[in-house]
């Protein structure tokens, strides 16, 4: 397969404090064509941050400080304004975190859609309007002729989120930055979406950056996973390898804490103590104030990438030296339906 | 319904909430978006109800009903005793204290323009809880420890902070006023597992000392499962299955449950591509289809479930909207 996005190194800041905090740290990973690619991880440890500076939406006083972000071969950071827009909506879509963020709450939805269309393809009016009333019958909106004239308001959160989605797949992007795609969909819903995208996946060879926090979506739809921490990502591999053989701390802990595995009325297993805030983090591996493996050099040096085979890498001291634990994943005692 | 002899904290019974559809020069009422039809639950105190179904199907417009943040048409609200659709606006002022509501979209309902400590002690001073402004800030620090948010940021504004932590800014709001039902509409839906659990085990354990009781509006069945004493299934404004949650789970009686729960992801990375997802159209809450609601998704359906629509079937504490629920009598 041959690569279709490449993000090496990529460094965001935001001054916080007075001091500029690597908000996205040093991220590297890559997507080829048709691949799915999961960033998965702890709220507020830099997904949504990430998938802003691909775009180049860095929020302001936020900056993108390093890095190179190629698509195609291209690096999207050295684009003027003009020819990053036509890459926005046009090689690359996104499917924001909030849908009212990105939706216009004073016009209606299928204009909306309609206009995203029109921005990037030269189609008439009325052609545009038909593809998008397509679209929304494909993710499932029922009444799509009602629900083209009304206003973000008068829909509930998760028709908000399936206009969101059908306005992100109006322009056939090759790449789709999905932030919580689902979140506020029940699951019969979210399972057609899912196959929907995977069919539009087969079809037009489109590749996926899906951040989301739900392991399952994480088990249905990526081919590749990577795990962030505080800012930096700390595990990346194969769908199989990191669900199922988990290797960093941080990554066990989390498969150990989700609710679908735990016993109704016994506490669910936490991963102990608070995620540092960014002007906080502890200058070695980020994890040690949490990680009951944590040494002196974890508290010191920023580790490195282990790689346990090629597909398979995890930052983390006792990785490297051999004494973490088995590893761990959500192979299931009754959980799996 | 409930033999405790206090009677439950929260009962709603045939609930309808109906939207108007406006059209035309005159704005004149054209149908209506029939967000909640018949919905009858009830919540004790110190404990759980999940309220699950299909987006749209109208479950935030119950939480919303329930606070008369929207009006509803019909039905009765009574809480402690209390049928609040009667009351004037004077008389409601003290459940606005006692039923709180965490909302679906976290953004939309904090104030862009205020520091979040001061969303979150809006609240404490309108009802007078905390001695002071510094006795208010020390409680909101607390809260913020409590939902795993760091305190020194509590000077900062919403849009400083991710998806998730607006999410806990928003609990912080709800407990900061000491309630004793709170309305969570996905209120964990952001949240990564590891805080997600944090934050479920706050909840219990608040429910625990405090006696609390939750209505808790979300689509993670495995949320659900973990923490919900009753589950109330909607689909297209009605409770189609409701009863003790490991009853649901381990036997539905409703076609759409089992739908549901066929449909939950797996998390076990050797399999994928579990059951195929129902089919059929979705109908349209303004035009629901006659006889079950259901039927046109139904794999189950038989001719009658087309004209007729099915009575509520009850067997022990489970109640099924469907022919072929145990107890119908005609299974
Ligand atoms: N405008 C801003 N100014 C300062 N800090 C910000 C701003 N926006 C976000 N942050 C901080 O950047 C960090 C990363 O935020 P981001 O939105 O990328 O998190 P996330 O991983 O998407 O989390 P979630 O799962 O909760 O959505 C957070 O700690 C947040 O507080
Ligand atoms: N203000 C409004 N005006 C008109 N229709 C509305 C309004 N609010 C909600 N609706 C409609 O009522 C129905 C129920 O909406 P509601 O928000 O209660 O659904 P929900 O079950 O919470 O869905 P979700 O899981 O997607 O949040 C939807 O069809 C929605 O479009
Ligand atoms: S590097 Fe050390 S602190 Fe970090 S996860 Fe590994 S063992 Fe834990
Ligand atoms: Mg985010
Ligand atoms: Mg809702």
């Amino acid at each position: 397969m041959s690569r279709l996005l490449s993000v090496e190194g990529l460094t965001t800041r935001f001054p916080l404090a007075g001091v500029h905090v690597p908000i996205v740290d040093e991220s590297t990973f890559a997507i080829d064509r048709g691949e799915v690619l999961a960033l998965v991880g702890e709220s507020g440890c830099g997904k949504s941050m990430t998938a802003l500076s691909i775009m180049r939406l860095v929020p302001k006083p936020g900056r993108i400080h390093s890095g190179r972000v190629e698509l195609l071969g291209r690096d999207l950071l050295g684009l003027s304004v003009t020819e990053m827009r036509a890459v926005r909506g046009g090689r690359i879509s996104m499917i924001f975190q909030e849908p009212m963020t990105s939706l216009n709450p004073v016009m209606r939805c299928g204009d909306q859609v309609v206009e995203a269309i029109r921005l990037h393809d030269e189609v008439s009016r009325k052609d545009a309007l038909a593809r998008c009333r397509e679209l929304f019958v494909q993710v499932g909106i029922p009444d799509p002729d009602a629900r083209l004239r009304a206003y973000p308001h008068q829909l509930s959160g998760g028709l908000k989120q399936r206009v969101m989605i059908a306005m992100a797949l109006s322009t056939r992007p090759e790449l789709l930055i999905a932030d919580e795609p689902t979140t506020a969909l029940d699951v019969t819903i979210q399972a057609q979406i899912l196959r929907q995208l995977l069919e539009l996946r087969r079809e037009i060879g489109m590749s996926i950056l899906l951040i989301t926090h739900d392991l399952g979506i994480v088990n249905e739809l990526a081919d590749r996973v990577a795990v962030m921490y505080a800012g930096r990502i700390i595990e990346q591999g194969e769908r199989t390898d990191v669900l199922g053989r988990a290797l960093h701390p941080y990554t066990q802990g989390l498969l150990r804490s989700m609710p679908a595995l735990a016993t109704p009325g016994r506490r669910l297993p936490e991963i102990p103590g608070v995620v540092p805030s960014p002007a906080e983090w502890p200058m070695g591996c980020r994890f040690a104030t949490r990680c009951q493996l944590a040494e002196d050099r974890c508290r010191r040096e920023v580790p490195g990438a282990t790689a346990r085979s090629d597909n398979h890498v995890a930052s983390c001291h006792a990785v490297e030296e051999g004494r973490a634990q088995a590893p761990a994943g959500g192979e299931p005692e009754g959980a799996a339906r | 319904m409930s033999t405790n002899a206090s009677g439950p904290l929260l009962r709603v019974e045939r609930l309808r909430t109906w939207f108007p559809i406006n059209r035309g020069l005159m704005r004149r009422a054209v149908g209506h978006v029939q967000a909640v039809t018949d919905v009858h639950l009830s919540v004790e105190a110190g404990r759980t109800l999940a309220l699950v179904g299909e987006s749209g199907c109208g479950k935030t417009t119950v939480g919303r009903s329930i606070l008369r943040l929207e009006q509803a048409q019909a039905g009765r609200v009574i809480f402690d005793g209390v049928d609040l659709l009667e009351l004037d606006a004077a008389a409601m002022r003290p459940y606005r204290q006692r039923l709180q509501i965490v909302f679906q979209d976290p953004l939309a309902s904090l104030n862009p323009r205020m520091r979040v400590r001061d969303i979150v002690a809006e609240g404490m001073r309108s009802f007078g809880i905390g001695s002071d402004e510094s006795d208010r800030t020390d409680r909101v620090a607390h809260l913020f420890e409590r939902v795993q948010l760091d305190a020194a940021q509590m000077w900062r504004y919403p849009h400083e902070f991710s998806g998730g932590q607006r999410q806990r800014i928003c609990i912080a709001r709800a407990l900061a006023v000491d309630p004793q039902l709170i309305i969570c509409d996905e209120a964990v839906s952001a949240l990564d597992v590891s805080i997600q659990a944090q934050i479920l085990n706050l909840l219990r354990e608040l429910q625990d000392e405090l006696g609390l009781a939750y209505l808790f509006i979300t689509h993670d069945l495995g949320v659900v499962r973990y923490l919900a004493h009753d589950v109330a299934v909607m689909y297209l404004g009605q409770i189609v299955e409701s009863g003790p949650t490991a009853q649901i789970f381990e036997s539905p009686s409703h076609p759409y449950t089992q739908g549901l729960l066929q449909a939950v992801p797996s998390v076990d990375p050797q399999r994928r591509g579990g059951a195929p997802p129902l089919s059929g159209d979705v109908p349209s809450p303004s035009a629901p289809p006659g006889g079950c609601y259901f039927h046109t998704r139904c794999p189950l359906v038989m001719d009658r479930c087309r004209s007729e629509p099915p009575p509520v079937a009850s067997q022990g504490a489970v109640s099924a909207r469907c022919f072929l629920a145990p107890g119908s009598g005609s299974e």
